[in-house]
This record gives C-alpha cells, sequence and structure tokens, in this order.
C-alpha cells in the first residue's frame, strides 16, 4: 500500500481552507443577541440594540479583542418563548457564538437561559426581571436590578420623602407583579401604610376609571409601575384630576417619551432606576453623548442595560482572549465592571449589588434626586442552598 | 360621588368605542364581512392627525385631514380587498381582513417607528368642571361629538334618499338594485362614513392619550367587534347604547373586579354572559 | 443538529395544533377564534403534572381530558349561537382564559411556569414523539372524514337546517367536533410546554389563536394534508425569514392577504387548479 506524501496533509488543510468562505478564515468573535424588533415590545426592541450595536461599535473601534472584530448576532424573537427557542438554539449551533446576551423581555429570556445553560455558553441579560432566569444555571448573569430590589427601593424612598400612606398601581405583567411585590415586602418592614391596590394592563392607555378611584382614596404618594406608554398617558391623567401628590415611577418610565407624552404634567415624577443622568461617571457621560450622536434621540433605561450587558460580555471575551465556555464563565463571575448603570460586581447568583439611582424630572429631563444604597435593603437574592 | 364619576369615565371610553364600531356595524349590516382591518384606518387617522396637527398647528385642519384620508383608504379597502371576495365565505373575508390588518400595523411601524408620536402641543387639555365632575375638554367634546354624529346618521338613515337607499341594500340587495339604486355607490359611502369615524375616533384618542403607536388599533378592533355583536349587528343605536354599555360596565369592573380578571376579560365576560341570555345582542333589530 | 431537532419539534406542535383546528373549523364549520386557549389548558395541566412529579406520558391524557372538558362546555355555548357570534364568543373564551390564568398565583400568575421537568426523552426521542403524534393526528382526522361521522360534520358545515331536518342530532356531533378537536389541542400544549420548559397565559391568547386559524385558512380549511404543510411552513417562517427580520410580519400579513384574495380555498385549492384544471371541485385533499 502507497503513503500518502508527507506533505499531503497539509495540502488537504490548505484546499479545506481555501474551500469555506471567505469570512470563516478570519472568524469575528460573535456575540449572540435576542432582541423583540418585531411584535408588541418593539419599541423596546429598538432601544435595546442600539444600545447594544454602540457597545460593539465602541469596542470595534478600539482595535476589537486580539486583533479580531467583534459581531453582534441579531436574531428577532418578538418578545415570545417559542420564537426564542429556535433563534438561541441556532445562534449557539450555527453562529458559534461565544457568547449571548439577551436585550429582549422575561418570558423569552427565561427559555432561552436553559438552552444556554445546558450548551454552557455564557448568557448576559440586560433587563429581563424574572428571577428564575439566574436560577437557570451558573452560565447566567444580570445586569440590572431585579423588579424585587426596586420594589424594596421604592419602599425606602417612600419613607425618605416622610410619606406614609401609599395607593400601589401595578401594571399586569411580571415586571409589575416583581416590582409591586418588593414594594409590599419594604412596606411592611418600613411600616408604611398601602391604603389600595389597582392592577391595569400593558395596553391599557386610559386610565379614567382609576384615576377618579385614586383620587377618592386621597393617598399621600403613589407607587405606580408601568411602561413609558403607560406611565405617560396615566400621569398626565392623574395630575389632570387634579391629584398634586407625588408620583413614584420605576425604570419603565425610564425613557424621553415618558416626557413627551405628558408633557408638563410629567414635572416632578420620581423614578427609581438605574441611570443616573446627572452622574459624575466619565463611563455614563460618554454613553449618553455617543447614544445620542449615533441615534439622535437620548438613551433610555433599555438601552442603557443593553449596552452594559454587551460591554460586561466584551469585557469577559477581553480577559479570555475571545473564547468562551468555562473560561469566560469565570472571567465574568470574578470581574468588576464600571458601566453607565454603575459599578457592577456579580454575587454567587451572578446578580448584581448596587446603588439604586433616584431620579426627578424637572425642566423636562431626567435629573438627579438622590441615591438609595441601603444594603440590606437592596441586597439581590443569592444562590438557593 | 365616585359613583358617577365612573359612569361619566364609562361613557367616555364608551363613546370612542361607538365611533370605532359604528363603521364596523355598517360594513357588517351592508355585507355581513367582519372588517377587522377596519381598525388600522383607526390607526391611520391618528397618525395623521397628529403629523397634520404638529406641522399646521390647527387642531381642525388634523380632524378633517384624518376623516379624509381614513374614509378615503377604507373605500379602496372596500374595493381592492372585500368586494372581490363577496361571493366567498365569511371567513375568508375575515383572514383577508386580518392578515390586511397585520401588515398595516407593521407598515405603520416600519414607517413611524416603534415609539409612537405625540402632540408638540396639544390642545383641548384644560379642565372642565360640570356639576362636580371634572373632565378634560377633549372628554366632554368626544362624547358630545358621538352623540351628534350618531343623531345625525340615524336621522340620514331614515329621512334621506341615501339613508333609505342604504337600508334597502342590506335588507334586499336585488330588489334594490332593480328599483336603479346602485349597490356600488352605496357601499362606497358606507365605507367611506364608517372609516371617516374611525380615523375621526383616532385623533381623539391620540389627543386623550397624547400617545400614537403603531399597536393602538388592537385592543379597539377586537372589542368593536364584540361591540357589534352585543349591540345587534347592523343596528346603528343598537351599536351606540352597547358601546356605551360595554364602556360603563369596564369602567366598574375595572376597579372592583381589577384583581380577578383584566381588562378585556372583563368585557368579554359581559359580553358572553348576555349572549347566553339574549343570543341575539342587547338591541337586535329582527 | 440540535437546532434541526429543535426547528423540527416545533413544527410538530404547530401541525397538531393546526390539524385539531381544522376538525373543528373545517370539517365542522364552526369558525373558533379562541383555539389558543385550549392548548393552553393541555400546556398548564402538563406543566402543574410534571412539576408535581408525574412522568411525561402520564401527563398527556389528562392534557387532552382537561382541554376536551372545556371544549365541551365551550361547545354547549356555541349550540346557543351560530355563525359571526360564533367566532365573538369563542374570541371571548380566549381572553377569558388568558385574563384569569394570570390572576391565579398557584398558575405562575403573571410570572409564568418555569423549570419544567424534562421529559427524559432526549432532545431526539422528543421529536420522534411529537412526529409521531403529528402523523397519529393526520391519519386520526382522513379516518374521520372519511366514517359518518365526517359525512355528519360535513353535511353540519354545508347546511346546518338541512341536517336538522334530516333528523340528524345535530348538537351533539358538533359537541363531537369541539371534544375531539380541543382535546388534541390540549396535546399540542402539553407538548409546548415540555418542549419550552417555560409558560405563561400570554403566549395562548388572541394573537395565536388568530395566527393557527390563518394556517389552517392558508392551507385550505378542511383539507388535512395542506393544512399539514401550511402549519409546518408557516410555524418554521420566523426562523427562515431572519433574514429579512424587520419586515418579516409585514411579509406574513401580506401573504395572508394574498393568499385569501387570490386563492380564498387556500394552498389546497391552488393545488388543485395548478394539478387538476379540469376536475371540478370536491372536498377531498
Amino acid at each position: 500500500m502507497k503513503s500518502l506524501p508527507p506533505f499531503a496533509p497539509k495540502l488537504l488543510a490548505a484546499a479545506v481552507a481555501l474551500a469555506l468562505p471567505v469570512g470563516a478564515a478570519w472568524a469575528d468573535i460573535k456575540i449572540g443577541f435576542n432582541v423583540p424588533s418585531t411584535g408588541f415590545a418593539a419599541a423596546d426592541g429598538k432601544s435595546a440594540l442600539d444600545g447594544a450595536k454602540l457597545a460593539v461599535a465602541e469596542a470595534n473601534a478600539k482595535g476589537g479583542i486580539a486583533g479580531e472584530k467583534l459581531e453582534l448576532v441579531v436574531y428577532d424573537d418578538q418578545a415570545s418563548p417559542k420564537e426564542a427557542v429556535p433563534a438561541v438554539t441556532k445562534m449557539i449551533e450555527k453562529d458559534k457564538v461565544v457568547v449571548g446576551v439577551s436585550g429582549s423581555y422575561s418570558g423569552s429570556t427565561r427559555a432561552a437561559a436553559s438552552i444556554f445553560q445546558k450548551a454552557q455558553v455564557p448568557y448576559v441579560v440586560a433587563y429581563a426581571i424574572h428571577p428564575d432566569i439566574t436560577l437557570a444555571g451558573d452560565y447566567m448573569f444580570r445586569v440590572s436590578a431585579m423588579g424585587e430590589v426596586q420594589g424594596r427601593g421604592g419602599a425606602k424612598l417612600v419613607q425618605n420623602l416622610g410619606k406614609k400612606n401609599v395607593v400601589v398601581i401595578t401594571v399586569k405583567n411580571d415586571f409589575g407583579q416583581s416590582l409591586a411585590a418588593g414594594f409590599k415586602e419594604g412596606a411592611s418592614e418600613l411600616s408604611l401604610k398601602i391604603i389600595n391596590e389597582y392592577e391595569y394592563g400593558m395596553a391599557d392607555r386610559q386610565f379614567g376609571p382609576l384615576v377618579s378611584k385614586v383620587k377618592a382614596d386621597n393617598p399621600e404618594v403613589i407607587y405606580a409601575s408601568g411602561y413609558y406608554f403607560n406611565a405617560g398617558p396615566l400621569v398626565s391623567q392623574l395630575r389632570a384630576a387634579g391629584v398634586t401628590v407625588p408620583i413614584i415611577g420605576q425604570e419603565g418610565y425610564d425613557s424621553e417619551k415618558f416626557v413627551d407624552i405628558a408633557g408638563p404634567a410629567s414635572e416632578g415624577t420620581l423614578i427609581t432606576t438605574s441611570l443616573d443622568r446627572d452622574s459624575d461617571s466619565t463611563v455614563t457621560q460618554t454613553f449618553l453623548a455617543n447614544f445620542r450622536k449615533a441615534t439622535g434621540v437620548g438613551a433610555d433605561m433599555v438601552a442603557a442595560s443593553s449596552y452594559t450587558a454587551t460591554s460586561v460580555a466584551i469585557e469577559g471575551l477581553r480577559k479570555t482572549g475571545g473564547k468562551g465556555g468555562e473560561a469566560l464563565k469565570n472571567a465574568l463571575a470574578s470581574g468588576t465592571y464600571d458601566t453607565p448603570i454603575g459599578k457592577l460586581a456579580f454575587n454567587d447568583l451572578h446578580e448584581v449589588q448596587k446603588n439604586l439611582q433616584v431620579q426627578i424630572v424637572k425642566d423636562k429631563a431626567f435629573h438627579r434626586h438622590s441615591v438609595i444604597s441601603d444594603a440590606v435593603l437592596l441586597a439581590p437574592p443569592s444562590k438557593p442552598k | 360621588m365616585l359613583f358617577i364619576e365612573l359612569i361619566a369615565q364609562g361613557l367616555v371610553q364608551g363613546s370612542i368605542y361607538a365611533l370605532i364600531a359604528l363603521g364596523l356595524t355598517l360594513v357588517y349590516g351592508l355585507l355581513r364581512i367582519l372588517h377587522v382591518a377596519h381598525a388600522a384606518l383607526f390607526t391611520l387617522g391618528a397618525y395623521v392627525g397628529v403629523l397634520v396637527c404638529n406641522a399646521s398647528g390647527s387642531l381642525a385642519v388634523a380632524f378633517v385631514c384624518a376623516a379624509v384620508v381614513a374614509g378615503i383608504a377604507g373605500v379602496l379597502m372596500y374595493r381592492l380587498a372585500y368586494q372581490p371576495l363577496l361571493s366567498q365565505p365569511p371567513f375568508v373575508a375575515l383572514i383577508a381582513s386580518i392578515g390586511l390588518y397585520i401588515a398595516a400595523e407593521e407598515a405603520f411601524r416600519i414607517v413611524f417607528g416603534a415609539q409612537g408620536l405625540s402632540f408638540t402641543q396639544p390642545s383641548l387639555q384644560g379642565q372642565v368642571t360640570l356639576g362636580g365632575l371634572q373632565f378634560k375638554q377633549a372628554e366632554l367634546m368626544v362624547m358630545i361629538g358621538t352623540v351628534a354624529i350618531i343623531a345625525v346618521l340615524a336621522w340620514l338613515q331614515s329621512r334621506t334618499r341615501v339613508g333609505v337607499a342604504c337600508q334597502a341594500t342590506v335588507s334586499d340587495p336585488q330588489m334594490a338594485e332593480s328599483f336603479g339604486i346602485s349597490l356600488r355607490q352605496v357601499r362606497d359611502i358606507n365605507f367611506f362614513i364608517g372609516s371617516a369615524l374611525a380615523g375621526f375616533a383616532g385623533v381623539w384618542v391620540a389627543l386623550l392619550n397624547n400617545l400614537v403607536e403603531p399597536t393602538m388599533g388592537s385592543v379597539p378592533s377586537y372589542k368593536a367587534l364584540a361591540i357589534i355583536v352585543l349591540g345587534g349587528l347592523g343596528s346603528v343605536p343598537g351599536t351606540l347604547a352597547a358601546a356605551l354599555v360595554l364602556g360603563v360596565v369596564e369602567a366598574f369592573g375595572t376597579i372592583y373586579l381589577g384583581q380577578l380578571l383584566d381588562r378585556n376579560a372583563i368585557a368579554f365576560a359581559f359580553l358572553i354572559a348576555v349572549l347566553m341570555v339574549r343570543p341575539q345582542g342587547l338591541f337586535a333589530r329582527r | 443538529m440540535n437546532y434541526e431537532i429543535t426547528l423540527l419539534t416545533t413544527m410538530a406542535i404547530s401541525v397538531i395544533f393546526a390539524l385539531s383546528l381544522n376538525l373543528i373549523t373545517g370539517f365542522c364549520g364552526q369558525i373558533s377564534l379562541g383555539h389558543a386557549a385550549f392548548q393552553g389548558v393541555g400546556a398548564y395541566a402538563a406543566a402543574m403534572l410534571a412539576k408535581a412529579g408525574w412522568p411525561f406520558f402520564a401527563t398527556l391524557p389528562v392534557a387532552m381530558l382537561l382541554a376536551g372538558a372545556l371544549g365541551v362546555v365551550v361547545g354547549m355555548a356555541s349550540l346557543r349561537v351560530r355563525e359571526d357570534f360564533l367566532a365573538i364568543t369563542t374570541m371571548g373564551v380566549v381572553f377569558l382564559f388568558v385574563g384569569v390564568v394570570r390572576q391565579q398565583d398557584w398558575l405562575g400568575g403573571e410570572l409564568g411556569l418555569s423549570a419544567i421537568p424534562d421529559h427524559g426523552l432526549g432532545k431526539t426521542g422528543f421529536m420522534g414523539v411529537t412526529l409521531l403524534a403529528c402523523v397519529a393526528v393526520a391519519l386520526l382526522s382522513i379516518h374521520i372524514r372519511r366514517t359518518w361521522m365526517g359525512r355528519v360534520f360535513n353535511g353540519i358545515a354545508e347546511d346546518e337546517d338541512t341536517m336538522r331536518v334530516l333528523g340528524i342530532d345535530v348538537p351533539r356531533y358538533k359537541l363531537a367536533a369541539f371534544a375531539i378537536g380541543t382535546a388534541l389541542a390540549g396535546l399540542s400544549g402539553a407538548f409546548y410546554a415540555y418542549h419550552l420548559q417555560f409558560i405563561g397565559a400570554e403566549n395562548f391568547g388572541f394573537i395565536e389563536s388568530i395566527t393557527v386559524l390563518s394556517m389552517v385558512v392558508f392551507g385550505g380549511i378542511g383539507s388535512v394534508a395542506w393544512v399539514l404543510i401550511a402549519a409546518a411552513l408557516l410555524s418554521a417562517l420566523p426562523a427562515w425569514f431572519q433574514v429579512i427580520g424587520d419586515y418579516k410580519l409585514l411579509v406574513y400579513g401580506g401573504l395572508l392577504f394574498v393568499m385569501m384574495r387570490f386563492s380564498p380555498g387556500g394552498m389546497a385549492a391552488l393545488a388543485r387548479r395548478l394539478f387538476n384544471p379540469m376536475a371540478t371541485r370536491e372536498g377531498k385533499s
């Protein structure tokens, strides 16, 4: 039997390399990104995508990682678990992403989380707040505060304002529900009195009956959850009806559109969030400026958290030289990050502990009001025993 | 006091539903088609209204433009989509309508953005006090406007030749045609009026919420379907009554049953309850 | 391979769901705008039982039973109303389902049910089961159509009054259609729960009901083969259409409209015209 010439293996390798499409030879480092670009959550999807794209563009402008460019592989999941599952599977299997970032809502992220965990690909979650996401496994990371934590912070804010009687208005979805749960927990610890609780659907824009009832309740402060498209009309209608007490919202309000919609009624609205528009941090101010330059609009909370999640993923990749897997997981877990939404570090459940920013609408924009830094109150959950 | 306030709020909401449902009932009465895409005309009117008002500064001009554009679009929908499907079973038109609505919603998102549009200087936001109740000017006007429009329509339907012709084409198209009534013309008119009303309603809602979004038509689309069934298909006064009743039921339901069911579930629970007792609807004609 | 397996499983589940609606709408002419509620019942039943420790195959019959039971209740409501009213009533059912479920903390409330246990069959095994179920449902549909029940269903769809005059117990057959169709929807729901391992009330709402109805109509109401194909294609569409990303839903809506406008009988009618232009219109697939 004749043996093959010694250079045959090298020749074969060269032939194979030439046969592959050109791109593959200079393999970019791929970051998978699932986001609701279409469907009911498209508004948030656009913000999230813009935030993530900015992070990647900035990193590439600085030379990428180890000389290789970063590529954001984007999949539209319509904020639906059913769409997220095949999209994420494809991301991992076909596109061979080394890390995933979620720019989507809790339902789709939760479904995607188990897939990333099984494949041992790290998954950094931007703003989905479902508690079970990080419980899916140690390859999960979340950069924003969970709903319950924010809710408790909201209760502390009520106490800081010197108020006691609260009406709680909750948007009917996981975001609203977890905020309300946290708020009630904090309220009972701080001896606040919840006069009444109401709920409304995410699609609601007209709150006439609710406003009338709240007015009749006569609270000292209102704790209302919702997105800008709920909060804008809600706050506007409350003020129009003559309700003058402080209204506390959360990061769902955190968008310029809130001020656009509610107009003068938005003045004085307080929100608990992670983005401090008046921050001294260069990272934050640079981000805000660059975002406006890139998109023409101001950044909102969703954009900021997506930018942060992507940046965190990139930082981890920097440490591992572009490799994924367990090395990346460890790198991410042990890192500290200076981000637009604060200095972050992950606890054993890969949740973040950070201060809660309180912003207030003044002169048609969000400005710093105060900071809540009660470490015990704001402690995120840690790994169950 | 709260009780009265809730009723008033319900009537405001009901008036908006009525404006939208009216167009739907006119179409259904005429063609037996569930015109889901009707809601797209509502959204179209809202977008046109906001854009024209922001550009020209005049709300009145915005209203007119919105109604006209929506009306024309409605007639186009009829000519291009429904007319060819008249001989098919009703679900064909229903699915075609759904496809049209989905495409329209997406078109709005792609063209105008997902974030939505607002008035730069919303008018009619001032407060009006009436008998101890506080209303936004816009709320009061939409109620008055709706009642006025419906009164005019009902009068037109029974007193003018055009109106009687409309009724005839519904009861017996062939007979009507043999009397020289142009079916085409009657249908065009019906679609135009119904669609213009939807566009008109769109501007009102834009004014009340100060937000126009691509998806704003979804909820009204199926609420309107429920209303026309509740009111007795094809009946104008029935639709108005059903719309107002539903508005009030929702107002009370969201406050007192809010922990149990959400707003849409309340509306449909009410609908199902009524249909079980009176399968032909609350105010059926026949 | 995982991706292809996941995709095929998703398609199989959608096909079962569509075929189950085809039984009600296609064979019996009853338009349902709320079919997703029954899928939801099956999904929640399977999920709760799975979390309570039941083995995979044991949850399936319970899911089907509960869904079918609700189907009978809705079916009885359908007896009081006709045609377009029925469409709206079924729409009400799905809104009620979502509205009630999302308020129940024991069903997961707004957060839904997550960490649904594994079925223990492995990805390929599970795909195999769903594909087999898919084939079984298709065969069942064809069988029903060929038997006496199928002919009665057809008669009800064509002309309900004549059937009554002929002495046929129309209500009983309508109920039967609802029972079988909704039970099968429940089956697809159970598979759904195990496939995604996470369910929420809003996954079984009006939009999902419209989507599955569109699949049935797109394929051609009543035609088992073409509904199967349409469901398989349309459920995989978002995955294939990632390329046109932003325009996905626009194309989807446009497709629906164009199909209805130019071939109201769906793909089945198109196929007939293409392959058999001379034959007269028969109700066969």
